[in-house]
C-alpha cells in the first residue's frame, strides 16, 4: 500500500492528476488461446477527466469491455499502467483491489445482475454490507439512492416484479449507493427498449451533471453514445 | 449476509425441499441404525455391576450341577445367588414369536434381580404356585395375557405341552432386564419326567450378587478356583462381560450395521455436495457480480457454506423430529413387542440424536467445502462472462 499512498500523494488530495481521474498508459492486454497469444489491447493510451461522461465505442472484439474491466480493477493489464484517481490499480494485490473497487467504483451491467432473492432495497444495500455502517444507516443510504433513481415506491419489490428499465435503475442505485467517484457502465441500455434506455441515459446524465460522477460507458448504440460528452472509438485494441 | 444465504434457499424450492428430505432420510436411517446398535448392546451397557454370571467352562449350552449354587453362595463376597435354566418354550398360538422362557427359583431370582418389580401379592402367589409364572409387561401386552390366565407352551428342549398360570406381571426398574420374558418355577421343570434323567438337578447358569462391584474379577476368580478340580469346571465373569460374550456371537452383524450407518452419512455428503456444486455453477455469474462490487473470496465461501449448513441442519432437525415417532413409536414398539429378547429397550439415546444433529451440520460444511473453494477461486472477469 505504501507505493499506492506515494502515488496518491503525487496525484494530489483528490487523486486526480491534472484533472484526469483515469490514465491508461501504454496498456497492453493479451490472452492465451491455446498456445497462441491474442492481443486485445495494444499499447493503448487514454485519459478521462474527472467529471467526464465518456463513451467507449467500437465493434465486437475491439477491446472496449476489456479496457473497462481494467479501468474498474476487475483485471490487470499484461503491461502498461492503469491509474485511477492516482492509484496504479493493476499493481494492487487482489484483496486490496476488491476493497478499492468497493470504495471507488460503481458498476452498471447490461443484464442488471440483481440478486433475485433480495428486494430492490436489499439489492441496493448489498455493497454497503462491506462498509462499517449500522443496519439503520445502510437502510437510509439505500433508500436515498433509490430515491435518486426515482424508485422509492418500488423498494420492497423483487427484481422479477420490476420491468427491465426499473431493474436497471435499481442497478444504478446500487452503483451509486457507496458514493463512488467513478461509474463504469457496460452496455447499460443493451437490453432495454428505446423509452427505458432513454430514461436510463437521462439518469446517467443527471448523475454526471448534478452529482459530478465520472462515467465511462461502453456501448454499441450510437444514440446512447450521443448522450456522452466524449466518445472514444476503439478498433482492434487501439484508439482511433 | 446470512439473510442472503437463507433467502437463496427459496430460489429453487423443489431442490431445497428434496435436498432437505434427503438429509432427513439419511438422519432417520442413521438414528435407526445407531439405535439398533445401542439397543442390541444395551444388555451389556446397562448390565448390573454387582452381578457375576457363572457357566460351564466349555459352553453356554452345557449345564452346571445344581449343587454348585450353594457352594457359590458360600464364597466370601457373594451376597446371594440364583440359578436359571433356559427352557425354550413357544406359544403354539404364536409359533413365530420369540420370547425367553426361563426356569428359576423365584425368591432367589428376585433377590438377585432386584430391578424386576412384581407387585407383592403377585410375587407371593408365584412363590406358592408350582406352575405359576411371571411375565414381562411388554410380553403380557403383546399376547394380551392377564394375571390368572392359564397358558400352554410347547417345550423345544423339554418336549410336550406345559401349562402355566400367570401369577404376576413384572416391570423393569432398570434397563438390565428385558420386559418380554417368562419366568417360572424351577421345581416345576426339575420334577417333570422330561427332566428326570440327565437334565435333573442341572442349572443352565448361576448368577451371583456380590457386595463389592470393585472385587468382581477377584470373586469371579474365586468361584472358578472352587470348581477347578471338579469334573465340571466353571467360567465366571461380570454380567457385562457375559452379555458382551453373547453379543460377540453376532459381532459381525453389529459391525456391518455400524459401517452401514456411516456409509449412509457419506452418501448424504455426496448428495448434498452435488446439490451445492450445482447451485454454485448456476450462480457463477452472480458471484462474479458480487466479487466486482467488492466482496472477497472469503465472503463467497461464507455464502456457500452457510447455505449448505442451513440446509443440512434443517434436514437434520427434521430427521430428528421424524426419528422419535418413527423409531420409538413405530419400529421400536414393534421390535420391543416382537423381538424383546434382542431389543428389550428400543429407544433413541439422546447422545445419538445430538450426534446426528452435529454430524448433519458438520457434514453439510464438508459437502460444501469443495464447491465453496471453487467459488472463491473464480476470476471475476471469467465469472462475469458466464451467462447470468
Amino acid at each position: 500500500m505504501s507505493s499506492d499512498t506515494a502515488t496518491a500523494t503525487e496525484a494530489g488530495t483528490n487523486g486526480s492528476v491534472n484533472g484526469a481521474i483515469v490514465e491508461a498508459i501504454k496498456v497492453r492486454k493479451t490472452y492465451l488461446r491455446g498456445k497462441e497469444e491474442l492481443a486485445v489491447l495494444q499499447d493503448l493510451d487514454l485519459t478521462v477527466r474527472e467529471g467526464a461522461f465518456d463513451a467507449l465505442m467500437g465493434p465486437s472484439g475491439s477491446g472496449k469491455s476489456t479496457l473497462l474491466n481494467l479501468i474498474a480493477g476487475l483485471d490487470r493489464p499484461t503491461s502498461g499502467q492503469i491509474r485511477v484517481a492516482g492509484v496504479d490499480v493493476g499493481a494492487l494485490p487482489e484483496r486490496n483491489r476488491a476493497k478499492w473497487r468497493a470504495a471507488n467504483i460503481g458498476f452498471i451491467f447490461q443484464t442488471y445482475n440483481m440478486m433475485p432473492v433480495l428486494t430492490a432495497l436489499e439489492n441496493v444495500e448489498l455493497p454497503l454490507l462491506l462498509a462499517s455502517l449500522s443496519s439503520k444507516e445502510r437502510r437510509e443510504r439505500a433508500k436515498t439512492a433509490l430515491n435518486v433513481v426515482g424508485l422509492s415506491e418500488r423498494m420492497g419489490h423483487y427484481p422479477r416484479e420490476l420491468s427491465g428499465g426499473q431493474e436497471q435503475r435499481v442497478a444504478i442505485a446500487r452503483a451509486i449507493v457507496t458514493d463512488p467517484r467513478l461509474i463504469v457502465a457496460d452496455e447499460p441500455t443493451g437490453d432495454l427498449d428505446r423509452k427505458s434506455a432513454d430514461d436510463v441515459l437521462k439518469l446517467l446524465e443527471r448523475l454526471n451533471t448534478e452529482f459530478n460522477k465520472t462515467i465511462i460507458m461502453v456501448t454499441h448504440d450510437p444514440a446512447a453514445a450521443e448522450r456522452a460528452k466524449k466518445v472514444h472509438h476503439l478498433d482492434k485494441g487501439a484508439l482511433l | 449476509m446470512t439473510l442472503v444465504a437463507v433467502r437463496n434457499l427459496g430460489r429453487n424450492k423443489l431442490r431445497t425441499v428434496l435436498t432437505m428430505a434427503g438429509v432427513m432420510v439419511a438422519i432417520v436411517t442413521f438414528v435407526l441404525l445407531r439405535t439398533v446398535l445401542s439397543a442390541w448392546t444395551a444388555g451389556a451397557d446397562h448390565a448390573a455391576k454387582d452381578r457375576i454370571g457363572t457357566r460351564h467352562k466349555v459352553s453356554f449350552i452345557m449345564p452346571l450341577p445344581r449343587r454348585y449354587l450353594q457352594e457359590v453362595r458360600d464364597i466370601p463376597g457373594v451376597k446371594s445367588a440364583a440359578l436359571a435354566n433356559w427352557f425354550g418354550g413357544k406359544d403354539p398360538k404364536h409359533e413365530t414369536e420369540f420370547f425367553a422362557t426361563l426356569a428359576v427359583e423365584p425368591k432367589d431370582f428376585l433377590e438377585v434381580y432386584d430391578e424386576i418389580s412384581v407387585p407383592p401379592d403377585q410375587a407371593e402367589s408365584w412363590f406358592a404356585n408350582k406352575t405359576g409364572a411371571i411375565v414381562g409387561d411388554a410380553l403380557a401386552k403383546k399376547f394380551n395375557w392377564k394375571v390368572g390366565d392359564r397358558v400352554t407352551l410347547t417345550g423345544t428342549i423339554y418336549p410336550g405341552d406345559w401349562e402355566f398360570q400367570i401369577s404376576g406381571i413384572y416391570t423393569a426398574t432398570r434397563r438390565s432386564v428385558d420386559r418380554s420374558s417368562l419366568y417360572f418355577q424351577y421345581d416345576y421343570l426339575n420334577d417333570s419326567p422330561q427332566a428326570a434323567t440327565a437334565m435333573h438337578d442341572q442349572a443352565g447358569w448361576i448368577v451371583s450378587r456380590i457386595d463389592d462391584p470393585g472385587r468382581s474379577a477377584e470373586i469371579a476368580k474365586a468361584i472358578d478356583a472352587k470348581f477347578d478340580e471338579r469334573d465340571v469346571q466353571t467360567l465366571s465373569m461380570s454380567e457385562r462381560a457375559m452379555n458382551t460374550s453373547f453379543i460377540g456371537m453376532i459381532s459381525a452383524v453389529l459391525k456391518a450395521v455400524d459401517v452401514v450407518s456411516i456409509v449412509i452419512l457419506l452418501i448424504m455428503v455426496l448428495i448434498l455436495g452435488n446439490t451445492v456444486a450445482m447451485g454454485v455453477r448456476e450462480r457463477t455469474h452472480e458471484y462474479g457480480v458480487l466479487r466486482a462490487i467488492g466482496f472477497l473470496p472469503k465472503h463467497l465461501v461464507l455464502f456457500v457454506l452457510s447455505e449448505a449448513v442451513v440446509v443440512s441442519t434443517l434436514g437434520g432437525v427434521l430427521g430428528i423430529l421424524v426419528s422419535y415417532p418413527f423409531v420409538e413409536k413405530g419400529v421400536g414398539r414393534f421390535l420391543e413387542e416382537n423381538m424383546g429378547g434382542f431389543f428389550p429397550f428400543f429407544r433413541i439415546d439422546p447422545t445419538t440424536a445430538v450426534a446426528a444433529l452435529i454430524l448433519a451440520a458438520v457434514l453439510g460444511l464438508l459437502a460444501a467445502a469443495l464447491p465453496a473453494y471453487t467459488a472463491s477461486r473464480l476470476k471475476v472477469v471469467d465469472a462475469l462472462r458466464r451467462a447470468g
